[in-house]
C-alpha cells in the first residue's frame, strides 16, 4: 500500500518503522529536517519537508496516488485540515487523524465525511490511560488488552511459585476451574516461545498469555500466582494530559494522590479532580515522598513529560516501599533495559498507540490490534468474511486450519458470545477470531489467512 | 461467443492509461461507469477499494480483476484497462499488474457475475491470450480479441 504519514515524532516514527517492515510504500512529512533524515538513515522510505496540511506538500508526498493518510502531528488542527484536504482535493480513501483535545472528541459528528472527513480518530493519551487503568485494576498483570468491546480479554503475566497451577500441567486448569473456560495462547520461558499443549508444565517465571471471557480473568490469574492484595492507594507523578486523565478515571474507585511541580497546574487540577488529593512538589524529592506515605502506595505511576525524571522517581518510589511502580518512558531502548527490573512496568507511549493505528491500516477487516511484549508480538481480532468457497476459514474446525507456527486462535466472538477455541470448534461467517501472534514477522501470513478468494463479491 | 463480450462495451476499454497507482485506476473506473451508466463515480471507487482491502483481486501474471457490488446497478457491468506501466496490486506472485478487468455486479445477486469471473480467469490463464492483449494496437483490436476468444 501507498501510505503517507504526517509527523515524524515518536508516534509517526514508530508507525513508519512498522509499516516499512510490512512492505508498504511510505512517505513521511514533517517540518523538521533532522527528524526526517534520521528516519531516512534507518528505513527505506521517502520524505517531504514542509507544513503537513498544505495542499502542495500533500501533493509532493504523493497524495494523488496514496491509499491512506495517517496524520499524527502534535497539532490537532494540522491533522484535521490535512484529512479534510486529503478527502476534498485528493480523494484518499482512508484518512486517520491523531486528536489530543477531548473537546473535539466530545463531538464525534465533526469527523464525518461532510465535516472533517476523518475516517478514524486516534487518541494516544486516551489509549495510554486505558492501558494504565487496566494495570491498576489487575496489579499482577504485565498487560491486559480487550477484545469484542471488552467482552474478552488477553492477559500477560508472570507465573510465580505458589500459584495453584504452577508446577502442574496446563490441562489441570480444567480440574481446578471446572466451571469456566480459558485458553493459554503462548508461554515465553527465558525468552523462548513454548507452544502450549495440555501436557506443558507451567514453571515459576514463565511469561504467560491467556485469553478468557472478561468475567473469568481474575479466577485464571489466581491460578498462576498467589494474588497480591488488591490495589487501594495510587500515587501519580505528573499532572499533564495523561496524569490528569488517569486520575479522573481512577478517583472514584481508588484513593488517588497526584503530584505536579507546577503550582498553577495543581490549582487547576484541584478544581477539576474533586476526589483526588492534588499536591505541589517534586516527585524525586525523597522527603516529600516519605511525608506523603509512599510506603503505603499500592501503585506509583511516573507520568511526567521528562523520562529521566520518571525513571528516577519510580526507582525512588520502589526503594521507599511502593509496591508496584510504572514509568512512562519514550525511548524504546530504555524500556527494554528497565522493564522487569526495579521498575515493574516500563511503558512507551508509542507502543501503546501502535495497535490502534495498525487496526485501521492492516489488510483484511481488523477489529482490534494490540502490540504485546514491547512490540515483538501481537494479538488481534479479525473478522471472517466470505463463505466456505471464498474463505480459508469458514466451515473449518480449528484443527483443520493451517496456522503459521506459534500462532494460535484463542477465542471466537460470535454475536454476543465468547467461545474459547478448541480443536473441534468450527468457524462461521462473520465470526471475530482472537489470535495470538508470537512474532510480528508472521503477520503477513496471518493476513493472507483472512483474505477472501477472488470469487467473493 | 463468450459472456464477456456481451457485456464489454468498446467505450469501456482503455489502452495507454498512465495510472501510476491502484487508486487512480479505481478513480478512472468510477469516471468510466459514471459516463456510460450514470452511476456515481464515488460509489464505484468505494466499492472497489473496500473489496480490495479484504483480499487482493490480482491473479498473478500481471492480471487483476477488481470487482464489487453496486446498489443502483441493474445489470452486471465491466471495463478493461491496459496500463503502459504496470502498478503494484498485492499480487500473489508479487508481480506488478498491467491488465485490469473491472467487474461490477448489482446487489440483487444472480450468478452471472460469477460465471463471467470464471470465464475471465480462464481467458487470462492462457499465456497466448495475455501476450495478444498486451500487443494489441488499440482498443478496437482489444475488443475484437476478447469477442473472438472462446472458452
Amino acid at each position: 500500500m501507498k501510505i503517507i504519514i504526517l509527523g515524524a515524532g515518536q508516534v509517526g516514527s514508530n508507525l513508519a518503522e512498522h509499516l516499512v517492515r510490512e512492505g508498504n510504500d511510505l512517505t513521511v512529512v514533517d517540518v523538521d529536517e533532522e527528524k526526517l533524515s534520521a528516519l531516512q538513515d534507518r528505513f527505506d522510505l521517502r520524505t517531504v519537508r514542509g507544513p503537513a496540511s498544505h495542499p502542495s506538500i500533500l501533493r509532493q508526498a504523493g497524495a494523488e496516488d496514496a491509499d491512506m493518510l495517517v496524520a499524527v502531528t502534535l497539532n490537532d488542527e494540522t491533522n484535521i485540515v490535512a484529512c479534510k484536504l486529503a478527502g476534498t482535493l485528493y480523494n484518499i480513501p482512508t484518512k486517520i487523524a491523531r486528536i489530543r483535545s477531548t473537546d473535539y472528541m466530545n463531538h464525534p459528528d465533526l469527523f464525518g465525511p461532510d465535516n472533517f472527513s476523518v475516517d478514524h480518530v486516534i487518541a494516544p493519551e486516551q489509549e495510554i490511560t486505558d492501558y494504565l487503568r487496566k494495570l491498576i485494576d489487575y496489579p499482577e498483570a504485565l498487560q491486559v488488552v480487550d477484545f469484542g468491546a471488552g467482552r474478552a480479554r488477553l492477559v500477560a503475566m508472570r507465573a510465580r511459585a505458589g500459584g495453584p497451577l504452577v508446577g502442574h500441567e496446563l490441562r489441570d486448569l480444567r480440574k481446578h476451574l471446572p466451571k469456566l473456560d480459558a485458553r493459554v495462547a503462548a508461554i515465553f520461558r527465558r525468552d523462548r516461545t513454548i507452544v502450549p499443549e495440555g501436557r506443558t508444565v507451567i514453571q515459576d517465571g514463565d511469561e504467560i498469555f491467556f485469553i478468557a471471557a472478561t468475567e473469568n480473568i481474575r479466577a485464571v490469574m489466581k491460578e498462576m500466582r498467589r494474588s497480591d492484595r488488591s490495589v487501594r492507594r495510587v500515587m501519580i507523578a505528573g499532572g499533564g494530559n495523561i496524569g490528569q486523565r488517569l486520575a479522573r478515571s481512577l478517583e472514584l474507585d481508588y484513593e488517588v494522590k497526584l503530584i505536579d511541580h507546577n503550582k498553577k497546574s495543581t490549582e487547576r487540577l484541584a478544581q477539576m479532580l474533586k476526589h483526588t488529593l492534588v499536591l505541589t512538589g517534586d516527585c524525586t524529592d525523597e522527603d516529600l515522598m516519605v511525608q506523603e506515605n509512599i510506603e503505603d502506595m499500592d501503585v506509583f505511576c511516573a507520568l511526567t513529560n521528562d523520562e529521566e525524571n520518571n525513571i528516577m522517581s519510580s526507582l525512588l518510589a520502589k526503594r521507599l516501599g511502593a509496591r508496584k511502580v510504572i514509568a512512562l518512558i519514550n525511548r524504546a531502548s530504555y524500556v527494554d533495559l528497565l522493564q522487569g527490573g526495579e521498575i515493574d512496568i516500563a511503558l512507551s507511549p508509542a507502543q501503546a498507540t501502535i495497535g490502534p493505528l495498525l487496526t485501521h491500516i492492516r489488510r483484511g477487516d481488523m477489529a482490534v490490534v494490540h502490540s504485546l511484549r514491547r512490540g515483538a508480538a501481537e494479538a488481534l481480532e479479525a473478522v471472517v468474511h466470505g463463505d466456505a468457497r471464498s474463505s480459508k476459514l469458514i466451515n473449518r474446525s480449528i484443527e483443520e486450519i493451517s496456522l503459521p507456527e506459534g500462532v494460535s486462535i484463542g477465542a471466537i466472538l460470535r454475536g454476543n458470545d465468547v467461545i474459547i477455541a478448541h480443536h473441534d470448534t468450527v468457524i462461521e461467517p462473520e465470526d471475530h477470531l482472537v489470535l495470538f501472534v508470537p512474532n510480528k514477522r508472521l503477520i503477513p501470513k496471518v493476513e493472507k489467512l483472512f483474505q477472501v478468494g477472488l470469487g467473493f463479491f | 461467443m463468450n459472456l464477456i463480450s456481451t457485456l464489454l462495451k468498446p467505450e469501456n476499454i482503455l489502452v495507454e492509461f498512465d495510472a501510476g497507482s491502484k487508486k487512480r485506476v479505481f478513480e478512472k473506473a468510477g469516471q468510466l461507469f459514471e459516463e456510460s451508466l450514470g452511476i456515481a463515480a464515488g460509489h464505484v471507487f468505494e466499492s472497489l477499494f473496500s473489496r480490495e482491502k479484504l483480499g487482493s483481486t490480482a491473479l498473478g501474471y500481471g492480471i487483476a480483476i477488481p470487482h464489487g457490488r453496486i446498489k443502483e446497478l441493474k445489470d452486471t457491468a465491466c471495463a478493461f484497462i491496459r496500463l503502459p506501466e504496470p502498478i503494484d496490486f498485492d499480487a500473489p506472485d508479487n508481480l506488478p499488474v498491467d491488465l485490469i478487468f473491472i467487474l461490477l455486479a448489482p446487489s440483487a445477486a444472480t450468478d452471472l457475475h460469477l460465471q463471467i469471473l470464471g470465464e475471465l480467469a480462464q481467458m487470462f490463464s492462457e499465456k497466448e491470450m495475455r501476450d495478444k492483449l498486451r500487443k494489441a494496437a488499440d482498443s478496437q483490436e482489444l475488443h475484437r480479441l476478447i469477442c473472438q476468444w472462446t472458452p
